[in-house]
């Protein structure tokens, strides 16, 4: 195996030697072309100071600097593919080792990308106006009008400005000899640009030093020019537009993606039903109302985005912006339609479609590409589909590639009866075997073909491309081409510069701050919030509630049978595991561990722990782009938390059942802390505050009532009684204050009137008080208490004016605490009438999503 | 010959519908034989929004929204028409054979024939197959000319199916319309255009209303007409040739043209959505075609 040349500076031989040594079992495929490598394998300049660094950090180095970057990916919730899976996202893959182009040879690539993306607009503005490619016999008739993605509804919808191809994304790799070639578009809704700009922010902050001694184009002009070219696009109507992008929800693949762009750029994230079509524009429905949008970015397929004229059956549409986009109220990017550019098929024609509009080629082609629409194509792929790759005409995310050689020669005469039975709805291509450029794999360098997607934005006359793109990396030696992301590792895009590029941060040059800080929230964002707050108080009670009992049941003296039965009640009762305990059946209660499992670790019942925390995970899904770095950092850990929890459950109840729950109290508790200490007070976080306190009020009153209403004999009552304030963290203050008197009038003294007992219930619904009196409210309000307003002042005079003597008696006929219980329960009802009434004044209610208007029955008809 | 149609849809529903936003296909088109006078549409609640555009078929498009609450919609049209009453329909036994047409139709680099062969392919509501392909191809032998072999088997379909409103729905795929062997004029012009474009004929779905006379010596009915359903072909040097499998004719003056499209699903009366509304709306609907005479 041939040594590398480098020339490593290092002060020691031996030490030099060593790395060497490791970096030189760095493959030299034969007859691969190697980005970083000439044939006589020495470093190629432009990446000469790259393999330098590489070899002085050595395999640990190397190691290290992976696991940093996948740290900081993780605490930036990095994901892909969440896939309706809170608990198991996966991580985004980087590659520590850039991938980098020569700053010549980027300018020929840049400028065969202006080319290419003024091309396709122009087979945009041709497929959806005169179709001239088609009538002049450019294209064939069917490769147009036989695809889905050719939406006749967008028939002649224009678009402001120059262009009709607003954003433009290309997959290219560099061929064995050298050049490069484009082997497919994206055009609807291309992703990948924000993955390549968390690419870049990561790989700066693990490789600081050389990252900044190398000279690399910044990314920011090409996120510069999107902005300009989303407010542009309504310059004629308004200096400070309202731009928003339209996500397809938290379980799209790139989520995450989508969730950094708005921030990054300064947009609402929103979902097709945070929007409605009224009066003939489109509105964002907010805390506040509704608030008019002039342009949406959007990530949803075209097909998806209208149900009134487009797909009825979809879920993430605006029903009727079709017809706001013809009037030009609103403005979409991409523009509806926009999908036909994306066949395959295309690429056959685009030498001729390149000839009829610039008289001349493409300076970089596309892979050579047969139509099996074409009958002399046809046959071509009967005679070769060994070696061919054939890919559907339309691409859906179920029809993958499908490669010739790996198949049987049944299993290709198979496939060729399927292509001949619809010919026009196949392409083919020929292999590409891609140029190599040196990876981190299982802990060394290793030669793996790479792919650059590479992306445009239009500008006032051309386009503007990324200085970069996102490279993916194929995990195998001999893997072709990788399509997705899915598994494959991503690179950082270096292209060196001459000079270093000026100091851009994105500025709102051009637009005014949106009228405050989140004051724009669309209500579903809000509701989450809310959620997230009831979700995260639910289960902290929950827990704290097991844990004391479970710490109990393991004491050398055993729990006594009354305070057993009241306390495991109790629990059946907070975790809302109706009947268990509360069946009062012996064999149950005297062999709980079955229930105890479930009520921690069954994620299918409703109110277990596992439960309750998976869908606060799910909440903060939602909500991904408000989360700030270290919540996101809790929300890992909560995670990793309940892997935890699931092991050490599997098996049944554990030996000491409340050790795996300490750690997810502590994650609770450090969310909470946060919001404290670091939200700003807006809407957002007075929201997540009453979800807050109306649960630990709801939660209190529920546990004083299920527990404290039994009357017990003495000893046993001061034990339940000591379990609750275990609970809920009071024990020593009450233990200070009433020293050895364990009475219940003192104990409710505590948790129910204290003012100064941030657990008591006097102080969640006092504190609710403070939150609901000036929460938005609409401006023809008189001046009356409003409903929700009115339940908070009864429930906190209800608390002022109890008399614990009278709460405490027990009623001689059946043993309880009548009045407590009638107080907790008068409580519950009003604090569950409170959270339904600020739910339908608040939050947008799809209970009725649109239907479809049905059709005129045949029968009516001749 | 003027005519005036009066096409009024109703719907009505259980529980009242805050929201809706339409796409209405009910205002007629011109064409070399007709030219739409007059038309106009009143939908009630007033909308907040309404539009009139062309779409990509060259049909007039009704677009429109209603935020009012409301458990009756009704959209009332009102057109007249001018036919033209000198049209002669071409000789049947002139033009292409069968086989000379596809093999033409291969190879031509005619516009019109680049652009007609969009109708050859399957629609969201027509699936060619062999089936289809089968049970019309008797008819298109090679020598036989075109034209003639299409008026056959417009006879074909008129024999061998039944017209019986209560066999299909809306909903009834083809393969099911051919065992039953009956159904109503939307799912004959379906069945035509399948089985032609299964053979490599490009089809057309035509939408509009029949005028239909009362038995002799009776007064016609008002809202008895209906809205019809028929297809066309495309035939180079003349255009698209109409035919009518469900009265086994050529339509002349008596077929009032609405929309042309792939299929029904391009130019549905009304499509769109509601929100609320309950479950279960009820649609009703009454046409009038009525002559006015050679001049208004």
């Amino acid at each position: 195996m041939p040594v590398m040349q480098i020339q490593s500076q290092t002060n020691s031989q031996s030490e030099s030697i060593e790395r060497q040594s490791e970096l030189s079992w760095y493959p030299h495929p034969e007859g691969t072309y190697d980005e970083a490598f000439t044939e006589s394998r020495i470093a190629r300049p432009h990446w000469q100071r790259l393999v330098e660094s590489i070899s002085s950090l050595g395999k640990d180095g190397l190691s290290d600097r992976e696991r940093r970057a996948l740290r900081i990916l993780r605490d930036d919730g990095a994901t892909y593919n969440l896939a309706a899976e809170p608990m198991s996202p996966k991580v985004w893959s980087l590659d520590p080792i850039p991938s980098v182009i020569h700053d010549k040879e980027w300018q020929k690539i840049e400028s065969a990308l202006i080319e290419r993306s003024t091309l396709f607009d122009l087979i945009l503005k041709d497929i959806y106006g005169p179709r001239n490619l088609i009538k002049q016999g450019v294209v064939p008739p069917e490769v147009i009008y036989g695809h889905p993605g050719f939406l006749r509804a967008c028939q002649s919808m224009e678009v402001p400005g120059n262009h009709n191809l607003l954003l433009h994304a290309a997959d290219m790799v560099r061929s064995q000899d050298g050049n490069f070639c484009i082997i497919g578009d994206r055009t609807q809704a291309p992703s990948g640009a924000g993955y390549a700009l968390e690419n870049r922010t990561v790989l700066s902050r693990v490789m600081p030093s050389v990252f900044r001694d190398s000279q690399v184009h910044r990314l920011a002009y090409f996120f510069q020019a999107l902005r300009d070219m989303l407010s542009k696009l309504v310059e004629d109507k308004t200096d400070n537009p309202r731009i928003v992008v339209m996500t397809p929800g938290a379980y799209s693949n790139s989520y995450f993606e989508q969730a950094l762009l708005a921030n990054y750029l300064g947009y609402s994230l929103v979902q097709g039903s945070d929007l409605t079509v009224r009066n003939g524009h489109v509105w964002l429905k907010s805390l506040q109302g509704l608030e008019k949008v002039d342009v949406i970015l959007r990530r949803v397929d075209d097909a998806f985005c209208d149900q009134a004229e487009l797909r009825s059956d979809s879920y993430l549409g605006v029903p009727g912006i079709l017809e706001v986009i013809r009037s030009g109220n609103v403005v979409m990017a991409n523009p509806l339609g926009s999908g036909i550019l994306e066949t395959p098929a295309l690429l056959k024609y685009l030498p001729q479609i390149s000839q009829y509009f610039f008289g001349h080629d493409l300076s970089i082609e596309s892979v050579q590409t047969w139509w099996c629409g074409d009958s002399h194509d046809l046959q071509f792929v009967k005679d070769n589909l060994h070696d061919l790759i054939v890919k559907p005409a339309i691409r859906t995310a179920s029809s993958p590639s499908i490669y010739g050689r790996q198949l049987s020669s049944v299993e290709r005469e198979q496939l060729f009866e399927r292509i001949k039975a619809a010919p026009h709805r196949y392409t083919a291509q020929s292999y590409l075997a891609a140029s190599h450029t040196p990876a981190w794999q299982n802990g060394s360098v290793c030669s793996r073909p790479t792919i650059l997607r590479t992306f445009t934005v239009s500008n006032d006359t051309s386009y503007q491309v990324m200085a970069g793109g996102l490279t993916r990396v194929c995990a195998g030696e001999n893997d072709t081409i990788v399509t997705n992301f899915n598994g494959s590792k991503s690179k950082d895009t270096w292209v060196m510069s001459k000079a270093l590029d000026n100091d851009l941060t994105l500025t709102n040059k051009h637009t005014l701050p949106q009228g405050g800080l989140h004051s724009n929230l669309p209500s579903r964002v809000v509701e989450n919030l809310f959620w997230m707050g009831r979700y995260a108080e639910r289960a902290e009670m929950t827990i704290r509630l097991l844990r004391t009992v479970f710490v109990q049941i393991n004491e050398v003296d055993s729990l006594p049978k009354e305070c057993r039965d009241v306390l495991f009640k109790a629990l059946s009762v907070q975790t809302g595991s109706i009947p268990g305990f509360c069946e009062e059946s012996e064999a149950l209660l005297n062999n709980p561990e079955s229930e105890f499992v479930a009520m921690v670790a069954d994620a299918s019942r409703m109110g277990s722990v596992k439960s309750n925390l998976l869908a606060l995970l799910t909440c903060t899904e939602e909500i991904k782009e408000m989360l700030s770095a270290d919540t996101r950092k809790i929300i890992n850990n909560l995670r990793d938390y309940l892997f935890e929890l699931d092991r050490a459950y599997i098996n049944g109840l554990p030996e000491a059942p409340e050790e795996s729950l300490d750690n997810l109290v502590t994650c609770l508790l450090a969310l909470s802390g946060l919001n404290h200490e670091s939200m700003l007070r807006g809407i957002d976080w007075k929201f997540q505050e009453i979800g807050r306190r109306t649960e630990r009020a709801l939660q209190t009153a529920t546990l004083l009532r299920s527990t404290l209403t039994e009357s017990l004999s003495q000893l046993n009552q001061q034990q339940v009684l000591e379990s609750v304030l275990l609970s809920v963290e009071a024990l020593i203050s009450f233990r200070r204050r009433y020293r050895t008197q364990v009475e219940v009038e003192y104990g409710l003294d505590l948790l129910m009137l204290d003012e100064t007992n941030p657990r008591s219930l006097f102080y969640q619904v006092d504190q609710l008080r403070l939150l609901v009196s000036d929460l938005p409210r609409s401006e023809t309000s008189l001046r009356e208490m409003s409903t929700e307003v009115r339940l908070i002042i009864q429930s906190l005079s209800d608390i002022q004016l109890a008399n614990l003597e009278t709460l405490s008696i027990v009623d001689p006929m059946t043993k309880q605490r009548e009045n407590l219980n009638q107080l907790m329960m008068e409580l519950q009802e009003r604090l569950e009438l409170f959270t339904s009434k600020i739910s339908d004044k608040y939050f947008d209610h799809k209970t009725s999503g649109p239907q479809k208007l049905v059709s005129t029955e045949w029968n009516n008809d001749v | 010959m003027i005519y005036r149609v009066r096409h009024i849809t109703e719907y009505k529903y259980v529980s009242p519908v805050s929201l809706c936003y339409n796409v209405a296909h009910l205002m007629p088109r011109d064409t070399q034989m007709q030219t739409c006078l007059t038309s106009s549409i009143k939908v009630k609640p007033e909308p907040i929004s309404q539009q009139e555009r062309i779409d990509y078929f060259g049909n007039k498009s009704f677009y429109f929204s209603v935020q009012d609450a409301h458990k009756k919609l009704v959209i009332d049209v009102v057109s007249e028409l001018n036919i033209s009453t000198n049209i002669v329909l071409p000789d049947l036994t002139q033009g292409l054979t069968c086989r000379e047409y596809l093999d033409l139709i291969c190879v031509s680099n005619d516009p019109d024939f680049l652009e007609a062969r969009e109708f050859l392919l399957d629609s969201p509501m027509i699936r060619s197959s062999q089936e289809l392909a089968d049970y019309a191809k008797d008819v298109f032998q090679d020598d036989v000319p075109l034209l003639m072999a299409l008026r056959q088997f417009t006879s074909k379909i008129f024999t061998e199916f039944k017209f019986d409103p209560n066999v299909t729905t809306v909903a009834t795929p083809l393969d099911q319309v051919l065992k039953l062997k009956g159904g109503v004029c939307q799912d004959f012009a379906h069945l035509a255009i399948g089985c032609l474009r299964s053979l490599g004929f490009p089809t057309r779905y035509m939408s509009g209303y029949l005028e239909t006379l009362p038995p002799p010596g009776e007064e016609k009915l008002i809202g008895a007409d209906a809205s019809h359903a028929w297809f066309s072909v495309f035939v180079p040097n003349i255009g698209w040739v109409e035919f009518d499998p469900t009265n086994d004719v050529m339509p002349t003056t008596q077929h009032l043209v609405t929309a042309w499209g792939r299929d029904y699903s391009d130019v549905t009366p009304l499509q769109g959505v509601i929100f609320d509304g309950g479950e279960g709306q009820t649609l009703s609907v009454s046409v009038d075609v009525q002559r006015l005479g050679r001049t208004r």
